[in-house]
């Protein structure tokens, strides 16, 4: 905790800084699309910054996928940096300032809007002629492409990222007498449910993640109820409407009842992982660790998409993070834009989704024999989460340098609410005046 | 009778306090137990309670050590907190000779800056210093690691308190036999402060050790960096690999451990000492 108060820390000085010195800048990425691949004869080096290769486990596939391209483009070399989530955004920021910004970079969808005013994020739109990028998106899923977009320009392409998943424990369900082939599709059956599981097992019913580190999964509950976290228009904080008031009562509910444990998600993920919770809403990137642990633990995992609110529709929210060109040199671009398009080819994907442990956003590359078919057929569990990307809603960044500190008032305030018998509506309308503060 | 008695009372007391050290000594070892022991647990047995692995593996510490650059990290972490510790004892040992020997103008006021950027934090000063180190071509670099921190205002004000303990007549006395300042300090009053000197040493060498920022910031390839910002590539927001993380944390810690271990005597005369002011 004393860390990401750091952390936090570290962000709003480098905040001060950036905007400082950002400013005169920006401005300079308006400059007409010069066509195509031209120019990318040269030898060129480009600095890439990524978390990926900074998680022990996703090194091997993220060093494929960088090989693979650098095979295929010779006069393309990456030289790739493994800088760890948290750290990313201080770090770029940091390396602007000191004049050896890298290249290319892998930021987290809630830092979009940061990237592009402070971080002058080049959008793809001025890189790329219109019918290349019209052509190189064919096949895209269409949700998938918004994720990046701000003002409706690209400027971060989708890389790896997941969406919050129910990963339930069969074992439990059967235990408790529910049917594993039916699990809870709606937010008072996770209830009953859980309480189910809870009684008749004596183990934790559910949980449900995401309170903490990061509002992805807050943000696709508010969706879910009908609500927003910010305004369409970008300009109101809308966290403390009722809508998002009703969601965090549910969740509330759901503790106070004792359907959902009152662990945090860290002990969550190795209570779950230990076969100790019946039900877990949370990343799908989690996945394959699961699969290890349900195989060592004797029990069997399943998946089912997020559960709704009543009939309304749910709205996944996607976590993650995208591509982002920093780099002003022409050449450089190019040759980012090249790296970028291999990334999010069916290739890419695939390596991504396979090795990685991602989704495709490339939808048709599951039934192909040549992409994913037999992958997806040998980890059917993955099934629900591409289900959920025809109703995906992108992470939205707040505005203005003080997106983290919004973050976490949202993030601080729901686990408030839900920790306790305490009023949701004053919390979370309070949270809302104090976060409408920071984008004035 | 009240002999007996008496060593009964006393028996009791002995037992007691044992039992509260024994206590205590549990609380503080368990910790690096269990991440030995996770350590040497496969895969299926990390989330079991058992207090010994029941099937003893080394296969986490194959992966910890293919998985990052460790021998070449473990390397940079030792040089770095060697010659930075040695470079901080070196300043703070010459500052804090000169402000309690010297009478000189400004001597307090200098004194207090130094103690005021003991409370500035970190992240104010990490943008300029890494800028400043950038300019200096020093980035991926140990010496942009070091040399930003030769100087330790925390160093200087402890070692300044165990100065000014120093018996003063001793000093003038090695005045009187012609000795310099220079002399003064290194065969007067440095053999006599041995203890203190190293156990802030080896607050000096853990703190180093265990930095992780500015060796976040500083470095980009593993193999230029720390150990600390190895230890990060188990943990993710998507779980940790605690296997490896538990067996690359016992590489990592041995150093420090045997470190402490020699230089252990110094530091329990200079608590002692310390507590019996």
């Amino acid at each position: 905790m004393a860390y990401k108060k750091r952390l936090a820390a570290a962000l709003v000085s480098l905040a001060l800084i950036a905007t400082a010195c950002g400013n005169g800048a920006t401005g300079s990425g308006t400059d007409a699309a010069n066509g195509g691949n031209a120019g990318v004869n040269e030898q060129i080096t480009l600095k890439f910054y990524s978390y990926n290769l900074a998680i022990a486990s996703q090194v091997p596939g993220t060093e494929k996928l960088i090989s693979e391209f650098e095979a295929a483009h010779p006069n393309i070399k990456i030289d790739a940096i493994p800088v760890s989530s948290t750290d990313i955004n201080a770090k770029v920021q940091a390396d602007i300032v000191a004049g050896s910004a890298p290249d290319v970079a892998q930021l987290t969808f809630d830092g979009l809007d940061f990237a592009v005013n402070n971080f002058n994020a080049k959008p793809l739109e001025d890189i790329v002629a219109a019918d290349e990028l019209k052509s190189n998106f064919e096949g895209f899923s269409p949700n998938g492409l918004k994720l990046g977009q701000l003002n409706g320009k690209t400027f971060g392409l989708p890389f790896t990222f997941s969406t919050p998943v129910l990963f339930y424990n069969a074992k439990l369900f059967e235990e408790a007498g529910l049917d594993p082939a039916a699990p809870p599709t709606t937010w008072t059956q996770v209830k009953e449910y859980g309480l189910n599981i809870a009684e008749k097992t004596g183990m934790t019913g559910a949980h449900v993640g995401g309170a903490t580190g990061g509002d992805w999964i807050i943000q696709a509950l508010i969706g879910s109820n009908g609500g927003q976290a910010l305004s369409d228009d970008r300009k109101t904080i809308k966290f403390g409407e009722p809508e998002a008031v009703e969601m965090v009562q549910m969740w509330q509910d759901l503790i106070k009842s004792g359907a959902n444990g009152k662990l945090n998600d860290g002990e969550a993920i190795e209570a779950f992982s230990q076969g100790k919770i019946g039900m877990l809403l949370f990343t799908s990137a989690l996945q394959s660790s699961f699969v290890a642990a349900s195989q060592a633990g004797g029990w069997e995992l399943k998946t089912a998409k997020m559960p709704a609110f009543g009939d309304k529709p749910t709205t996944p929210v996607n976590s993650g993070s995208a591509l982002f060109i920093l780099s002003d040199d022409k050449a450089k671009q190019q040759a980012a834009w090249e790296f970028l398009k291999f990334a999010t080819s069916e290739r890419g994907y695939t390596i991504i989704t396979s090795e990685i442990g991602y989704l495709p956003l490339r939808p048709a590359i599951i039934d192909d024999p040549n992409y994913l078919k037999d992958w997806v057929e040998a980890n059917p569990l993955v099934k629900p989460n591409l289900e959920q990307l025809d109703s995906l809603k992108p992470w939205v960044s707040y505005p203005g340098p003080n997106w983290k500190q919004i973050e976490t008032i949202l993030n601080d305030s729901v686990s408030k609410a839900i920790a306790g018998d305490v009023d949701v509506a004053a919390i979370m309308q309070d949270a809302q005046k104090r976060a409408q503060a920071l984008i004035q | 009778m009240e002999k007996a008695g008496r060593s009964f009372g006393s028996f009791t007391a002995v037992t007691v306090k044992h039992c509260a050290l024994i206590a205590l000594v549990l609380l503080a070892v368990f910790p690096l137990y269990w991440m030995v022991v996770t350590s040497l647990k496969p895969e299926s047995e990390v989330f079991t309670s058992s207090l010994i692995p029941l099937h003893i593996t080394l296969d986490n510490y194959v992966q910890a050590w293919n998985a990052i650059p460790m021998g070449r990290m473990l390397t940079n972490s030792f040089v770095v907190a060697v010659i930075q510790t040695v470079m901080q004892l070196l300043t703070s040992i010459l500052a804090a000779y000169a402000f309690t020997r010297w009478e000189f103008r400004g001597s307090n006021l200098i004194y207090g800056l130094i103690a005021l950027t003991w409370l500035v934090p970190f992240q104010v000063i990490m943008i300029p210093n890494y800028v400043a180190i950038s300019g200096f071509g020093w980035r991926d670099q140990l010496a942009g690691l070091i040399i930003p921190n030769i100087a330790s205002a925390f160093a200087v004000l402890q070692l300044y308190n165990a100065f000014k303990s120093y018996p003063k007549p001793l000093i003038e006395a090695a005045r009187l036999d012609g000795a310099s300042d220079w002399g003064v300090l290194w065969r007067t009053i440095m053999p006599n402060l041995k203890a203190p000197i190293a156990s802030i040493g080896i607050l000096l060498f853990i703190t180093s050790w265990n930095d992780y920022f500015w060796p976040l910031l500083v470095t980009t390839k593993l193999d230029n960096s720390t150990v600390q910002k190895g230890l990060q590539m188990f943990i993710s927001s998507d779980g940790n690999m605690w296997g490896a993380l538990m067996a690359a944390t016992t590489i990592a810690s041995l150093p420090v451990l045997i470190i402490y271990l020699l230089l252990q005597r110094q530091i329990i005369d200079s608590f002692v000492k310390g507590g019996l002011k």
